[in-house]
């Protein structure tokens, strides 16, 4: 389909249209902060703030998941049964559950719908894994209407992870705010439908509105800055396994797993019993591999136990032991965990010293020490940078 | 379960892929859904140690019944509804088709609840899991079985495999250890395989104890006074971990190469199908990757076991 206009006062108009045939789902801004609820008529979306506080995955890969119910009861004892088979006796029955609104999710930014393609992979079976029937429900069902970045944040590094501010990859239709409105390109048969139903709310754009679309996606790609050097960082990451400098690293860490619940693409998950009486509830809910807990074994035992280990862990799933079986990342480079770490750990600065390739073997000495003090003074002027932006 | 994997296809699947025909949420409660356990009933408990209980259980659903089987090495998911599910080793023969078995420590909840149980109850099993041993490639193979404490639980089943199958496997040998002569699991068995002429068995426990008649002294130590030849021989190795860390060091000595030497790990699970992300140890995950690794494979591991 072809692209579209979308006046900013159609904005509502066109929320509401989309809100007839499901759930709708945006980011607002209450008390100072921004999250993804579910949007009613009246409410107003913030797009002014770059990313919402949590990343949208709750709305497929909810926080806590109710899978399966099950009960104990009496089994009933068949008529004119005698002795043995007269003795009643307790069974179980169990029901599974697999809830799946249609919903749309819009407003969303490039790297949050990057995060869902990433999980994709984890709850699709990719390379022979198991499908995970509850995360699939949700996911077709949804439909992701992403909105290219206006101002990228000092935090944000999607550039260097093969990603950009205005990216297709995964969204249903993207939008870019330009004047007056917004462009609208519809990706797949999901955002063509969505397209289609809202009808007059959507109009044929101008050749100027396309092409100020297009620089406002240059413009932004730009502002990104570059963070490391992706090539390499696997191999590196295994080569440095046991580098010391990860204790230093991991130093500040309090393991508080911030960033692993505001990330758009950590996804590991707990599974626990509730039972209340003879009723109860099997449900999952999202973990965190930096609580010591996570590993603890009954024993006491915990291969995991210090907080180095879990730190290391963490990175190396995203850039190695992800990458090892699902062939891609897993990190969008939203920078949700850097701005929201209590004592600022930074997921570019791990990655630019531990994905490295270990120094240079002696003989080329020289040249390795003019080389680093090269790259000293380049991350030097990088952090200035940084600095006078944040 | 299988039928939910993709096999070695490197691609994301959909409902339609799963269940042909079906998009749809309701699918999910049609496509194999490998989270939601089978109901079995126990039928028969046997006290093995004062902590370690083996429950034989009977899928509800005779169809399930009939069609289980399993590889020796693998697991499964038990779990008592209201309290939580862990991961057992299944110990029944792989030839066994009334009853599924699995033998219990108890640990914490879940366990306790299954000391709890009696004949008649029911509980929720999702198995077959992870990967068993390479038992077909290594016929014509001398196997020998180092095992300590509920280690005994993990290797039950490959035991009685290469039993079932002894013409296979040039010998068996079996070296198994105690803290007490009242801590040996499978004391029925014991007394089978002691009997029998095929099986080279040996068992230890850590101190002089009035009555006992067979050897005294840690696995490590009467591994090494054993001194089996490496020559074509596999090792398996199950047992706490300070038992495995010198036994490893003893095989070691001995002569036998990590890639012939393996083990069963135990880490904490919870879907066992590859997907939470809880059971890692580096790149590998111990429910679909293992649990049965060989020492060559480990040293590739952070140490993190
Ligand atoms: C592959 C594998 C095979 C195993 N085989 C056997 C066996 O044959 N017999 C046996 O008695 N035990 C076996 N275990 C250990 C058994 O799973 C734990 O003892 C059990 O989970 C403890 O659960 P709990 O609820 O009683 O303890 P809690 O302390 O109440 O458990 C809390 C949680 O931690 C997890 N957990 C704690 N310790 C372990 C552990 N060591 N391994 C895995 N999960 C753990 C449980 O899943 C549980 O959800 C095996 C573990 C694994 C991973
Ligand atoms: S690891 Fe950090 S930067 Fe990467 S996707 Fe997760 S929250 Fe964003
Ligand atoms: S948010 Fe920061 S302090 Fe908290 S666990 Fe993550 S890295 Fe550690
Ligand atoms: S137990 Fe979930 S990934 Fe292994």
């Amino acid at each position: 389909m072809a692209s579209k206009y979308l006046k900013s006062e159609q904005l509502p108009a066109f929320l509401e249209s989309l809100a007839k045939n499901a759930r709708v789902v945006a980011p607002f801004k209450r008390d100072g902060v921004t999250q993804y609820e579910p949007w009613q008529s009246g409410k107003d979306v913030e797009l002014d703030v770059l990313l919402a506080k949590q990343s949208p995955k709750e709305y497929v890969f909810l926080q806590t998941e109710t899978y399966l119910k099950f009960g104990y009861e009496m089994a009933p004892v068949p008529e004119g049964a005698e002795g043995e088979d007269a003795v009643p006796y307790e069974t179980v029955k169990v029901d599974p559950q697999n809830e799946a609104p249609k919903q749309v999710i819009f407003g969303l930014r490039p790297c949050d719908v990057r995060g869902f393609v990433q999980m994709d992979q984890v709850f699709g079976g990719y390379g022979g894994f198991y499908f995970d029937p509850l995360y699939n429900a949700r996911r077709e069902a949804t439909t992701l209407l992403a909105v290219t970045c206006r101002e990228p944040r000092s935090t944000c590094f999607c550039t260097s992870v093969g990603g950009c501010p205005s990216s297709r990859e995964g969204a249903d239709v993207l939008f870019t705010q330009i004047e007056g409105g917004f462009f609208v390109e519809p990706i797949t048969d999901k955002g063509e439908a969505i397209a289609e139903a809202a009808g007059a709310a959507l109009t044929d754009p101008t050749d100027t509105q396309a092409t100020e679309a297009n620089e406002a996606k240059l413009a932004s790609a730009t502002k990104v800055d570059p963070a490391f050097d992706l090539e390499g960082v696997r191999d590196a990451l295994h080569d440095n396994i046991a580098d010391k400098r990860w204790a230093d690293l991991a130093m500040r860490c309090v393991s508080c797993g911030t960033c692993t619940y505001v990330c758009p693409s950590c996804y590991c998950f707990s599974i626990n019993d509730s039972i209340v009486e003879t009723k109860g509830d099997r449900y999952r809910c999202w973990d965190n591999c930096f609580n010591p807990v996570y590993t603890e074994e009954t024993s006491g035992h915990n291969p995991r136990a210090k907080k180095m280990n879990r730190f290391r862990n963490r990175f190396s799933h995203k850039f190695w032991y992800y990458p090892d079986k699902y062939d891609s990342l897993l990190c969008s480079g939203c920078g949700r965990c850097i701005a929201n770490c209590p004592t600022r750990i930074d997921i570019r600065e791990v990655i630019r010293v531990m994905g490295a390739p270990k120094e240079a073997p002696a003989a080329s000495g020289a040249v390795a020490a003019s080389a680093a003090a090269a790259a000293a003074v380049a991350a030097a002027a990088d952090t200035t940078t940084e600095g006078k932006e944040a | 379960m299988a039928d939910t994997t993709s096999g070695a296809a490197k691609k994301r699947l959909t409902f339609a892929d799963v269940v042909p025909g079906a998009s749809t949420a309701k699918a999910g409660k049609l496509a194999g859904n490998s989270y939601v356990p089978e109901i079995a009933t126990v039928v028969e408990i046997i006290q093995e140690t004062p902590t370690i209980k083996t429950f034989r259980m009977r899928f509800d659903d005779p169809a399930v019944m009939e069609s289980f089987s399993f590889a020796p090495g693998q697991v499964g998911q038990l779990g008592v509804f209201g309290v939580g599910e862990s991961t057992f080793a299944i110990t029944s023969k792989p030839s066994e088709k009334e009853f599924i078995q699995f033998s219990v420590m108890r640990a914490g909840e879940v366990t306790q609840a299954l000391h709890k149980l009696s004949v008649g109850d029911k509980v929720g099993i999702r198995a077959p899991m992870g990967c068993g041993f390479p038992m077909d490639a290594w016929k014509g193979k001398k196997i020998l079985f180092v095992m300590g404490g509920i280690g005994s639980a993990a290797l039950k089943a490959t035991i009685e495999y290469c039993l079932e199958h002894r013409a296979d496997y040039q010998g068996v040998n079996i070296l198994y250890g105690a803290t007490h002569p009242t801590n040996f699991t499978y004391q029925y068995d014991i007394d089978e395989w002691q009997k029998r002429e095929d099986i080279d068995l040996t068992l230890t426990i850590d101190r002089e104890c009035d009555g006992w008649q067979c050897d005294v002294g840690m696995v490590p130590a009467v591994l090494e006074r054993m001194n089996p030849d490496p020559a074509n021989t596999i090792a398996i190795l199950c047992g706490p971990p300070i038992m495995i860390k010198f036994a490893l060091i003893s095989f070691m000595k001995l002569g036998f190469t990590p890639e012939q030497t393996y083990t069963t790990l135990e880490k904490r699970m919870k879907c066992g199908i590859g997907i939470c992300g809880r059971c890692n140890v580096g790149p590998k995950y111990v429910c679909v990757d293992g649990p049965v690794f060989s020492m060559a494979e480990l040293n590739e591991l952070p140490d993190e076991l």
